[in-house]
C-alpha cells in the first residue's frame, strides 16, 4: 500500500510522537513540569504532583525496566479491543530513565516475565476504525529474548 | 475528636436479591435503624444516602416515600468510600449544631461480574484491556512479594481467616470455610491473586441513625461514639490507581491508608493498639496485608509475619474482619462502609453473637477506593 494513502491515528490524543511512520520511531509523549520536575504520561495541561501548568511536551525513553506486572486471565469489561476469542495478557509497570513508570500491556512470553527484566517500547496497529485509519497502539515487550 | 453518637444500626443482608429494588433494600435498614435508636422516620431531621451505582436523586426516591417530611436528603458518592462520606457529612451537620438527629443510609445495586471500571481509564485504556479491576491490586501483591519476600501461602491465609469467620455472618453473601488447597487452587484472576481472594461486588444496604450528645443522651445509655471520621484522597503517586495511566519513580508519598487512618487516630486520640477490632477493606486478600502496614499494626514489609503468627485472628491482638470482610460479605460499594460500622457498633454494644470479640470497646472502619478515596472512622462504646 502507498504510505501516502495510509491513514494513521493514534490510540489516544497527545500520547505518541508523530508521524506514526515508521512505527519503529515512535515513542510515547510525557510532559515534563518546569517547576518541580516530575513527568506524567501524554500531554497534560498542568501538573499533578505541584499544580503547575508550566511544562515540557518531552518523548519518553523508549527503553526502561519491568517494575511490577500481572497477568489478565479474563476477558477485560467494556470496549476492549483485542484478541477475540481472548487470549490472557500481561499487563505491568514499566519504569523509564525519565522518572516514570508507565502502565502498558506487556508482550513476550507471560511465564517468562520478571521484575527487573529490560523492556522496550513497541508501537504497533491495533484496530481499524470506523475512517478506515490503523489505530496505533504500544506495548512494552523483554529487550532480549529469553 | 467528636461527641456524635450512634443511637441505632440496621442492615439489609448483603448478597444477590434478583428484581428487589435498591430502594426496597435501603428502606428496610433504615426501618431497622430507626427501630433500633427507638426513634420515628419523622423524628429525622436530615439524611444522607450513599450509592455510587443508583440513579441521582436516590436518596430522595428512597426516603420520601417513608414520609415527605420535607427534610434535606442529600445523596453523596466517593466510590468505595462513599458511606464514610455520608457518615462524616452528617457528624459534621450534628457537631455544627445544625441537627440533632440524623440518618445515613448506604445502598448499593450493583451487576455481576468485576467491576466495569471505565469511568476511572482513558477510554485508550479500556480498549488496550488496561481497566481489569483486579490487576492493580495484583500488581501492587507481586511488587511486594518481590520487594519482601511475602508468599501467595501468606495472602491465601488472609483469606482463609475471612471466610472462616463468615461462617457466624448471616449478613454476609458467603458463609462458607475453605481449605488453604481450596484457595490456592481458586481459579487465578489476576496474577498472584485467586477467585476466593477477592471480594464480589454485590447488593445490599446499610443504615444509622446519628444523635447530638444531647440526644443521645435522652434516648440510650448504650450508645457508640464516633471519635472519628476521617476522609482524604491519595496524595499524589500515592497509590497508583491514582493517576491511573502512570506513576512517579521519584517521589514517595505515604499511601492513603497511613495518612487517613494517622489522622483519624490522632484526632481520635488513640493508637492501633487501643482498638479491638478492625473492618477494613480486603477488596482482596494482599490489600488487606497492606492496610496492616499502612495502619500501624506492623512495620513495612511485615504483614506477612502478621498472618502467620495469627495476630489478627479473631483471637489475636488486633482481630481483623471478624465479619468475614468484604471477601465474604461482598462489596455493595455504597453500603460498604456503613456496614462495617454497623458490625463495629454490634462488636462494641456487645451484640455480635458468634462473632463476638470479647470486650470489646473501641472499633476501627476502613475503605479505600477509587480516585484513591480513603475513610477512616473510629468508633467508641460509652
Amino acid at each position: 500500500m502507498d504510505v501516502e494513502e495510509e491513514k494513521r491515528v493514534p490510540i489516544g490524543e497527545g500520547l505518541l510522537t508523530a508521524p506514526l511512520n515508521p512505527l519503529e520511531n515512535v515513542r510515547l509523549l510525557g510532559s515534563r513540569c518546569k517547576s518541580c520536575g516530575e513527568v506524567a504520561l501524554a500531554t497534560v495541561s498542568s501538573c499533578s504532583n505541584c499544580g503547575s501548568e508550566d511544562l515540557d511536551v518531552i518523548p519518553l525513553s523508549g527503553t526502561g525496566t519491568l517494575w511490577t506486572y500481572t497477568v489478565i486471565r479474563n476477558r477485560p469489561p467494556g470496549d476492549y479491543r483485542g484478541a477475540d476469542p481472548f487470549v490472557p495478557f500481561a499487563e505491568g509497570l514499566v519504569e523509564l530513565p525519565d522518572g516514570i513508570r508507565v502502565l502498558s500491556p506487556l508482550g513476550g512470553d507471560i511465564d517468562k516475565l520478571a521484575i527487573g527484566m529490560e523492556m522496550k517500547f513497541e508501537a504497533s496497529k491495533f484496530y481499524r476504525n470506523a475512517d478506515g485509519a490503523d489505530v496505533i497502539a504500544f506495548k512494552f515487550v523483554p529487550s532480549h529474548k529469553a | 475528636m467528636s461527641d456524635v453518637s450512634i443511637v441505632g444500626v440496621g442492615m439489609h443482608k448483603f448478597g444477590r436479591f434478583g428484581d428487589k429494588p435498591a430502594d426496597e433494600m435501603g428502606r428496610e435498614a433504615a426501618r431497622l435503624a430507626l427501630a433500633d435508636a427507638g426513634v420515628s422516620w419523622r423524628d429525622i431531621e436530615v439524611a444522607y444516602v450513599s450509592t455510587m451505582y443508583q440513579p441521582p436523586t436516590s436518596g430522595a426516591r428512597m426516603l420520601v416515600p417513608m414520609g415527605a417530611t420535607g427534610i434535606p436528603i442529600c445523596d453523596v458518592e466517593a466510590a468505595c468510600a462513599s458511606g464514610g462520606i455520608a457518615l462524616r457529612q452528617a457528624v459534621m451537620a450534628l457537631e455544627a449544631g445544625a441537627h440533632d438527629l440524623a440518618l445515613v443510609v448506604g445502598v448499593e445495586k450493583m451487576p455481576k461480574g468485576f467491576i466495569n471500571n471505565w469511568m476511572l481509564f482513558h477510554p485508550w485504556q479500556v480498549e488496550m484491556g488496561m481497566s481489569a479491576n483486579p490487576s492493580y491490586w495484583s500488581m501492587h501483591a507481586k511488587r511486594h512479594m518481590y520487594d519482601y519476600g511475602t508468599t501467595e501461602m501468606q495472602i491465601a491465609k488472609v483469606a482463609y481467616k475471612n471466610h472462616k469467620n463468615s461462617v457466624h455472618n448471616p449478613y454476609a453473601m458467603y458463609h462458607k470455610e475453605f481449605s488453604m488447597d481450596e484457595i490456592l487452587h481458586s481459579q487465578m484472576v489476576c496474577d498472584p491473586i485467586h477467585l476466593y481472594e477477592i471480594c464480589a461486588p454485590n447488593e445490599g444496604a446499610a443504615a444509622i441513625v446519628l444523635a447530638s450528645p444531647r440526644k443521645a443522651r435522652q434516648l440510650t445509655t448504650k450508645h457508640v461514639t464516633v471519635k472519628s471520621c476521617v476522609h482524604s484522597l491519595a496524595l499524589y503517586s500515592a497509590d497508583f490507581r491514582v493517576p491511573r495511566e502512570s506513576m512517579s519513580a521519584i517521589v514517595h508519598n505515604p499511601g492513603p491508608t497511613m495518612v487517613t487512618s494517622k489522622r483519624a487516630f490522632e484526632a481520635a486520640g488513640i493508637g492501633p493498639d487501643d482498638a479491638d477490632c478492625f473492618e477494613v477493606q480486603d477488596t482482596d486478600a494482599f490489600c488487606e496485608m497492606e492496610i496492616y502496614e499502612e495502619m500501624g499494626l506492623c512495620g513495612p514489609g511485615e504483614s506477612g509475619r502478621l498472618i502467620d503468627e495469627g495476630v489478627t485472628e479473631m483471637t489475636g491482638k488486633y482481630p481483623v474482619n471478624a465479619s468475614g470482610g468484604l471477601i465474604c460479605k461482598g462489596e455493595p460499594v455504597g453500603a460498604s462502609h456503613l456496614g462495617q460500622l454497623t458490625e463495629l457498633t454490634w462488636q462494641l454494644r456487645g451484640q455480635a453473637g458468634a462473632r463476638q470479640i470479647e470486650g470489646a470497646k473501641t472499633g476501627v472502619g476502613h475503605v479505600l477506593g477509587a480516585g484513591g478515596n480513603c475513610v477512616v472512622t473510629v468508633l467508641q462504646a460509652q
